[in-house]
């Protein structure tokens, strides 16, 4: 059990270090930046 | 029931929803402000059974959390999803069944627990019938919000989405497990699970709902109405991102900490305290994201009291986002267990969090949905001051109470035997739950000052025809 432990939780930090490998990748910037404006501009009147 | 249209938002299904989550506020509020009366004053149950504590406790939190809540979550993930995704939703009748159909199972499923019907499962109260219809009417839930993700126009699934993702299948998942039972009647089961197990699975549930529903959720409605509202994109979205992925992580392991010295092996207790402290990183991250993200409207909070609620919101966040990993930690946990603490704890989560960002997304929303100003900006910040003052009045009663209990219960005597009795040091409560009915009383009121705002703002209006706009072509998706 404490193996299967330790490997399932270091494949989720894995999956962590990928996540912030990705996010941080500075070619994304763009990208998260016209994300994040999503919600600003969902409508047509009055978004 | 709106006619279905392939281009304009369907919000008539989001106004009934708050009408449906005003209402419910309000009558489990009630119920929480009588069972305070009741701890100063027991006769108040007039020797009903129906009136006991213990029938009234459950009814309180079912109502605030799967009426109030639940309602409100479904308001604003249909609100928000259909506009993060430039589509209307998804089978819109599908949407209408999963109101109806809630108000249904949590009313009867009420209505069961003043009966006496009770699995004795915190926060999984209801018997095996109501178990069945709340994994329907969610799986539908799922299905109208992913269906709506899946027919979105453009490429990018937001941030809010993420959270409202991970609130229906994680719930769905927790609730599923944690309710299986061997049926013996046609309102009484057993628990498949026995003893430490049982207990196991009931806290991994009852914490998660806590997280994914209570928090998760409520993250998915910070992290799309607060831009919209502040007029500024999140501060950091790459943060946004680490935080929901490092929370779904955590959040999942905490559970445990519900069972410190109990019958559960020691290593478990250990692993749920230090994953519960290991929460504070993706909490404080967002609380952050949120501020910063007002720090550049701060002018707004002088006049907009939906704001005001939803940036006080964030503190209380952080607040109770602090005080829970200290209280899993177990020397601190062995003060606070079992005391009125614990209820402080959770009411600066469900009145200053949850209850605040619900008040001031619907004072966001029912304005917009309708084309109309709110009904009046003064009882709104009204309703603001009152929400303020009850919930530190409540709070700080129930710290004062339950370090006191915690303390007294632990003082013993040159011999080794307990300083004190349990009877009198519950009878020097008193005072401290008088406080706790006032404050009770005055966030209540504010509560009934936002009903009659909001229904005089939506009264007698159909909902905007709102449309997506034209899709930018950094996010657009060939269909």
């Amino acid at each position: 059990m404490t193996t299967f432990i330790f490997l399932g939780d270091m494949f989720v930090m894995a999956f962590m270090a990928g996540i912030a490998a990705w996010i941080l990748y500075p070619g994304n910037s763009k990208t998260l930046d016209e994300v994040a404006r999503i919600p600003l501009e969902d409508e047509e009147d009055h978004g | 029931m709106e006619a279905v249209s392939n281009k304009v938002y369907h919000d008539t299904v989001v106004i009934r929803l708050i009408q449906f989550s005003v209402i419910w506020a309000l009558l489990a509020m009630l119920g929480g402000v009588w069972l305070a009366a009741e701890l100063i004053w027991p006769g108040l149950d007039f020797g009903q059974y129906w009136l006991s504590f213990g029938r009234l406790r459950p009814l309180h939190t079912n109502g605030v959390i799967f009426g109030f809540g639940v309602s409100a979550l479904m308001a604003t993930a249909f609100y928000s999803v259909q506009r993060t995704s430039h589509v209307p939703l998804f089978l819109p009748r599908l949407a209408w069944f999963c109101c109806y159909a809630w108000q249904l199972v949590v009313l009867l499923g009420g209505l069961s627990l003043l009966a006496g019907y009770n699995t004795s499962k915190e926060y999984a109260e209801l018997e095996w019938p109501f178990d069945i219809a709340i994994a329907i009417v969610w799986v539908c839930f799922g299905v109208v919000f992913f269906g709506t993700i899946a027919m979105r126009r453009i490429r990018p699934i937001y941030i809010s989405n993420w959270f409202y993702g991970a609130l229906i299948i994680v719930i769905a998942m927790l609730h599923i497990v944690n309710s299986l039972a061997l049926p013996v009647g046609l309102i009484q089961s057993y628990s498949l699970f026995a003893g430490a197990q049982d207990a196991m699975v009931q806290w991994w549930y009852g914490h998660n709902a806590v997280g994914f529903l209570l928090t998760g959720g409520f993250l998915g409605m910070l992290y799309y109405f607060l831009p919209k509202h502040a007029g500024r994109p999140i501060w950091s979205y790459r943060l946004s991102v680490l935080a929901f992925w490092a929370f779904v992580y955590s959040y999942i392991w905490a559970g445990p900490h519900h069972l410190h010295y109990n019958s559960v092996p020691e290593w478990v207790q250990s692993l749920g305290m230090v994953m519960s402290v290991v929460l504070l990183a993706p909490s404080w991250a967002t609380m952050v994201n949120g501020i910063m993200t007002v720090s550049t409207a701060w002018e707004k909070l002088r006049t907009d009291p939906a704001l005001k609620f939803i940036v006080l919101s964030l503190a209380f966040y952080g607040l109770a986002t602090f005080e829970g990993p200290m209280m899993s930690i177990r020397s601190v946990n062995v003060v606070s267990h079992f005391t009125d603490w614990t209820i402080g704890h959770v009411h600066s989560g469900a009145l200053g969090w949850n209850a605040m960002i619900t008040y001031g997304t619907f004072y966001f929303m029912a304005p917009r949905l309708v084309g109309r100003e709110l009904y009046s900006s003064r009882l709104a910040n009204l309703h603001f001051w009152l929400a303020l003052a009850g919930t530190m009045l409540y709070i700080v009663a129930m710290w004062a109470a339950g370090v006191s209990q915690g303390l007294l219960w632990l003082s013993v005597d040159d011999i080794g035997e307990l300083s004190f009795d349990f009877k009198d040091i519950m009878a020097s409560m008193v005072p401290y739950y008088i406080l706790r009915l006032v404050a009770g009383l005055i966030f209540l009121a504010g509560t009934f000052l936002m009903a009659y705002n909001l229904y005089m703002t939506v009264r007698g209006r159909p909902a905007l025809r709102a449309v997506p706009p034209a899709v930018a072509p950094a996010f657009g998706v060939s269909r």
